[in-house]
């Protein structure tokens, strides 16, 4: 048995799982370059090694395109060999990268012809052979711990549960994750961390080509630097074949050997050393907004647009903050909610014709000074007044209102295009603010210009590539010239050509007076800025004179918050298998002692489910309210026992209050029930109250028993112990892990219509109509994601699954006996006041 | 609605890949992500309904199922989308179990209704042996959705009407499937294609195929 990292991923004995990073056993090269070893090895070792890419002949039409992305493209890539990808937005590099992963119709439908061959075989012939990383960070997340998510490659070949620990472990130490939790959500991750644990995910199917599509385009500086430095470290590992995509070539040069341009047809315009290509093709590249290394930065444009800002009296400041504190509160399906301060106790004062610039580490609340500054969160303590709205708070004020004094760039503005053309798109805030249509349109022709748009000018803005939807949305945003512009990010992952746009819409709005806040990481940004603002993570808060009791209280609460980014990343769970309450928050949970847990939330997630359904048959039987009476007595007993928490630690919270909160709507259900009963029952008090009381007893178990469903286990149990279809299953749960983003989305696009001054009033028409156009905003962006995340679930062997093994256990413990036992009696308890009538 | 139909009745309906049977990874994922945002969109439809449901069911109490179509929808769309069998149950049912899940007043009979009515949609494709997708197709799913969810809430929530109440609810609740979750599911469906969110399903293929080629 060669002792090589071979395609067979059941071979532990090549990865090591400790903390320091994996060695590759080899007969040599171990310490020498790769390349050396690449250039002077064997047949033997080159197996091993990445494997050989062979595109011939390669066509590509989708469906309603004229044109074909690719027209009878021929390359070939050897084995170990770094190529870099090169060309303008729209050539078809994405494309080509999933032809190269056998991936084209899985989230497209189109002609295809020609042949690529991964080392002879269709890529798709083994699971994981080419592995992928996309552009957007946590695209391709499919589980709700990084464990499970690396393991999820492992599951679709069907490895054996016990044989996953070392090739999960290996791969996350290979990717610098090893350090953390394997119950870590991969929603708390940065950027960055999420591009690496998508790459880990890759390695854990030992692959032999890797693919990368502009991995650290939406990444800050720091955090795109982690990400090429492990991927350097794991192609010099595993000599993997690497084809890499990016407008940025500077920090990648380095690490790759080729430099392939393909031009906006998709055909290769040059091929070679990259230093070579450079210098013959530098221009051109430039040309097509490509960031070639040094080259310097590109002028912003010069937009001559008579902008005429809103006056504000002399002296008067843009914006001002005093003393702001901004909270807010996550809240994940089934989890308890966590609160979060992002800005704690801060000030900042915006006057005409300045750019504020605010700098600091990711998280650290650049993006929620934005929100509290633009009305689009209510600060939660604190004060924040625009110069044009006087003592209005802006979060209080109409849409139309606050359009009028602020606009809002947010980094990735192309979900929040709102027309159903390019040119209604620029104007779309004009008209709703009431700017004089000449001086309106007059703009908007000049910037169609200027930024390219004027081919597309009636163009469905949905349809346009990605690059013309962020200039149309920066201009877009402010073309009314608002007083207070506010800016994510706006530099982040664009080309040169972007770059300039946005940064010559910026500059000109700013020299005519408006005032700019910009997060940023860009030094291009920070260079021209007024003044730089350092934003740091809120520190514990202090307080002043405290008594001795006070004292040891903050020190408790300190601890706490010390604790609370390791709570975050996911310490949420307590025991195997079990979970919190839902009510118990965060802070509680990082405390030293261990909490107790309820004897329900000790069953898997099956059993109180199938206990809740199982009182279904109830209604057929309640014919009085006497019966129904002895029924809910048995489920309070029985529901008593169930949130019971014996035994030592401490006392769990919430349990009961949780209980309360969620008969709220039970209550209303049932006076609503009873009420329409006595009116159609000739008034009778007795049927009244029988259908009121029937209702409880239907819905009292669920109330109890179905905040202790999890349903990320759900998944597992469905399909181990139920056996329902597996791929379904894991369809189902990749999906649920994105409730928590629909919800944020919903309320950045309601967001993006009111500071746009588009949000509805008050009539009750205007609202509907901005909740169905929000919704279908919604469903649009979701089967997005749904696409790319098939693409994702697909390289990793997903689309082949037939019989696939499960990372997790589904176990059936004594206490879900007991609580199917309990279901069990209650529906005895309804039979017996059938069989035995009471009263 | 005639125009809606049009191109479906005309027999340029695209079918599903075959085997029908053998889901693609996006027909999956798409199914599942319908049912999950519309999981959360029947729990705000849970808490919004209540008052339009109070005035219709005022003067006649089985008119409230005029305010009962909206959770209709998820199965019909998943049927239309990915036309395949169980497409209509799997959306329905998962977004049934979403809304149970963010705390429902109905608990785990938000779960049957969800199977009920998913059953329910399957059916109306299976009629037309999954080769229709048109507004007929798509009035039979919701009207059978619509009966099913009628007749299972005899049993659970009406146990106390007599029949004419009962068969009044079934009728309207029927109709309601067919003429507003039916039709707005279709018109939904159409939207989304021509939005290019469809681009590797039938209907975002049919939309394609239909635009002028640029």
């Amino acid at each position: 048995m060669n002792p090589e990292r071979l395609p067979d991923p059941t071979a532990p004995e090549v990865i090591a799982a400790g903390a320091d990073a994996p060695v590759v056993i080899a007969a040599e090269g171990e310490s020498g370059p790769e390349g050396e070893v690449a250039a002077e090895a064997g047949s033997e070792v080159l197996s091993r090694a990445g494997a050989a890419v062979d595109i011939a002949g390669l066509t590509w039409r989708p469906y309603g395109r004229a044109t074909p992305v690719l027209t009878g493209l021929d390359l070939r890539v050897e084995p170990g060999q770094r190529v870099l990808l090169v060309g303008p937005s729209g050539s078809g590099k994405s494309t080509l990268l999933r032809a190269i992963a056998g991936l084209l119709q899985t989230a497209d439908s189109g002609e295809l012809a020609g042949s690529v061959l991964v080392d002879a075989v269709a890529p798709q012939d083994r699971p994981g052979l080419v592995g992928m990383v996309m552009q957007e960070p946590g695209a391709g997340v499919v589980a709700s711990s990084i464990g499970r998510d690396v393991a999820f490659g492992l599951e679709n070949v069907g490895m054996q549960r016990a044989e996953m620990a070392a090739p999960v472990a290996g791969a996350l130490t290979a990717v610098g994750l090893g350090s953390l939790d394997l119950d870590t959500s991969p929603w708390t991750l940065s950027g960055g961390e999420q591009q690496r644990l998508a790459l880990a995910g890759a390695l854990a199917l030992s692959p032999r080509v890797l693919l990368l599509d502009e991995p650290t385009s939406m990444l800050d500086p720091e955090n795109a630097a982690g990400v090429r430095s492990v991927v350097a470290e794991v192609v010099a590992r595993d000599l993997l074949t690497l084809v890499v995509v990016e407008h940025r070539l500077g920090p990648w040069l380095d690490l790759v050997d080729r430099l392939v341009v393909i031009d906006a047809r998709g055909a290769v315009v040059a091929d070679g050393g990259p230093r070579e290509v450079l210098a013959s093709h530098g221009s051109s590249l430039v040309a097509q907004g490509i960031w070639v290394p040094g080259i310097p930065d590109p002028v912003p444009l010069t937009l001559d647009l008579d902008w005429a800002p809103p006056a504000l009296a002399a002296g008067t400041s843009v914006a001002t903050a005093e003393d702001v504190t901004v909270r807010h509160t996550r809240q994940d399906l089934g989890r308890a909610p966590r609160e979060v301060t992002a800005v704690r106790g801060g000030d900042l004062t915006v006057r005409p014709g300045q750019l504020l610039a605010l700098v600091g580490p990711s998280g650290a609340g650049k993006s929620s000074w934005l929100r509290v500054l633009g009305g689009m969160v209510a600060p939660t303590k604190g004060t924040v007044r625009l110069g044009l709205a006087g003592e209005t708070p802006p979060h209080e004020l109409g849409s139309v209102e606050l359009a009028r004094a602020v606009a809002w760039v947010p980094q990735w503005a192309s979900a929040t295009l709102l027309a159903r053309t390019v040119r209604d798109e620029l104007l779309l805030t004009a008209r709703a603010v009431g700017l004089d249509e000449t001086v309106a349109t007059a703009r908007a022709e000049l910037l169609l210009d200027a930024l390219g748009l004027r081919a597309i000018a009636e163009v469905d803005p949905r349809l346009i590539s990605g690059g013309e939807q962020r200039r149309l949305a920066v201009a877009a945003a402010v073309l009314h010239q608002p007083s207070l512009v506010l800016a994510d990010e706006p530099t982040v992952g664009q080309d040169r050509l972007t770059w300039a746009a946005v940064m010559g819409v910026l500059e000109s709005i700013q020299r005519a007076g408006s005032g700019l806040v910009v997060t940023t990481h860009d030094g291009g940004v920070t260079a021209v800025a007024t003044r730089i603002v350092g934003v740091r993570r809120p520190e514990p808060k202090k307080t002043k004179k405290p008594s001795k009791k006070k004292l040891a209280k903050l020190a408790e609460r300190q601890e706490a918050e010390r604790q609370e980014p390791s709570v975050e990343r996911g310490a949420m769970r307590v025991g195997g298998g079990g979970r919190l309450a839902p009510d118990v928050s965060a802070g509680v949970a990082a405390e030293a002692a261990p909490v107790r847990e309820p004897l329900v939330a000790r069953a898997g997630p099956l059993s109180p489910l199938l206990a809740s359904l199982m009182v279904l048959p109830l209604p057929a039987l309640v014919t009085s309210w006497r019966q129904a009476l002895w029924i809910i007595a048995a489920e309070v007993m029985l529901g008593a026992i169930a949130l019971w928490a014996p035994g030592r630690g401490a006392r769990p919270r919430g349990r009961w209050r949780g209980l309360l909160l969620r008969a709220i709507p039970l209550s209303i259900g049932v006076v609503t029930m009873a009420w329409s009963a006595w009116l159609l029952g000739g008034r009778d008090l007795e049927i009244a109250s029988t259908a009121g009381l029937r209702l409880v007893a239907l819905v009292l178990p669920s109330i109890v028993l179905l905040p202790f469903v999890d349903p990320d286990a759900l998944g597992d149990h469905l399909a181990q112990r139920l056996h329902l279809p597996a791929r379904p299953v894991v369809a189902a749960t990749a999906a649920l892990q994105r409730f928590q983003a629909f919800g944020e989305l919903w309320r950045e696009l309601m967001t993006a219509r009111r500071i746009r001054g588009v949000g509805a009033g008050s009539s009750w028409v205007e609202r509907s109509q901005e909740i169905a156009g929000v919704t279908f905003a919604l469903l649009v962006a979701a089967l997005g994601q749904a696409g790319r995340l098939a693409v994702a679930m697909d390289a990793r062997g997903f689309g082949g699954a037939r019989r696939r093994t499960w990372a997790g256990a589904a176990p059936w413990r004594l206490p879900d006996t007991l609580v199917m036992l309990g279901g069990l009696l209650v529906v005895a308890v309804g039979v017996l006041t059938v069989v035995f009538p009471p009263g | 609605m005639t125009n809606l139909n049009a191109a479906a009745e005309r027999g340029r309906t695209i079918l599903a890949t075959r085997p029908l049977n053998r889901w693609r990874t996006i027909d999956l994922l798409t199914c599942a992500f319908l049912g999950v945002a519309f999981g959360a969109i029947y729990w705000a439809w849970g808490i919004a309904y209540a008052v339009p449901s109070e005035i219709l069911s005022a003067p006649f109490a089985p008119l409230g199922a005029l305010a009962n179509w909206p959770w209709l929808m998820a199965g019909i769309l998943g049927g239309l989308i990915i036309r395949r069998p169980g497409a209509a149950v799997f959306a329905e049912v998962l977004a049934a179990a979403v809304s149970m899940l963010i705390v429902t007043k109905w608990g785990a009979m938000t779960f049957v209704s969800g199977v009920v009515q998913g059953v329910g949609a399957e059916l109306g494709f299976l009629l037309f042996g999954y080769r229709r997708f048109g507004a007929r197709a798509a009035m039979v799913a919701g009207a059978l959705a619509g009966a099913l969810e009628a007749i299972f809430e005899w049993y659970s929530y009406w146990t106390d009407w007599d029949m004419t109440f009962k068969l009044a609810y079934l009728i309207l609740l029927a109709a309601a499937g067919a003429v507003f979750a039916g039709l707005l599911s279709l018109a939904l469906t159409r939207g989304l294609a021509r939005a290019g969110a469809l681009n590797s399903l039938p209907p975002g293929q049919e939309a394609r195929e239909s635009r002028t080629i640029a």
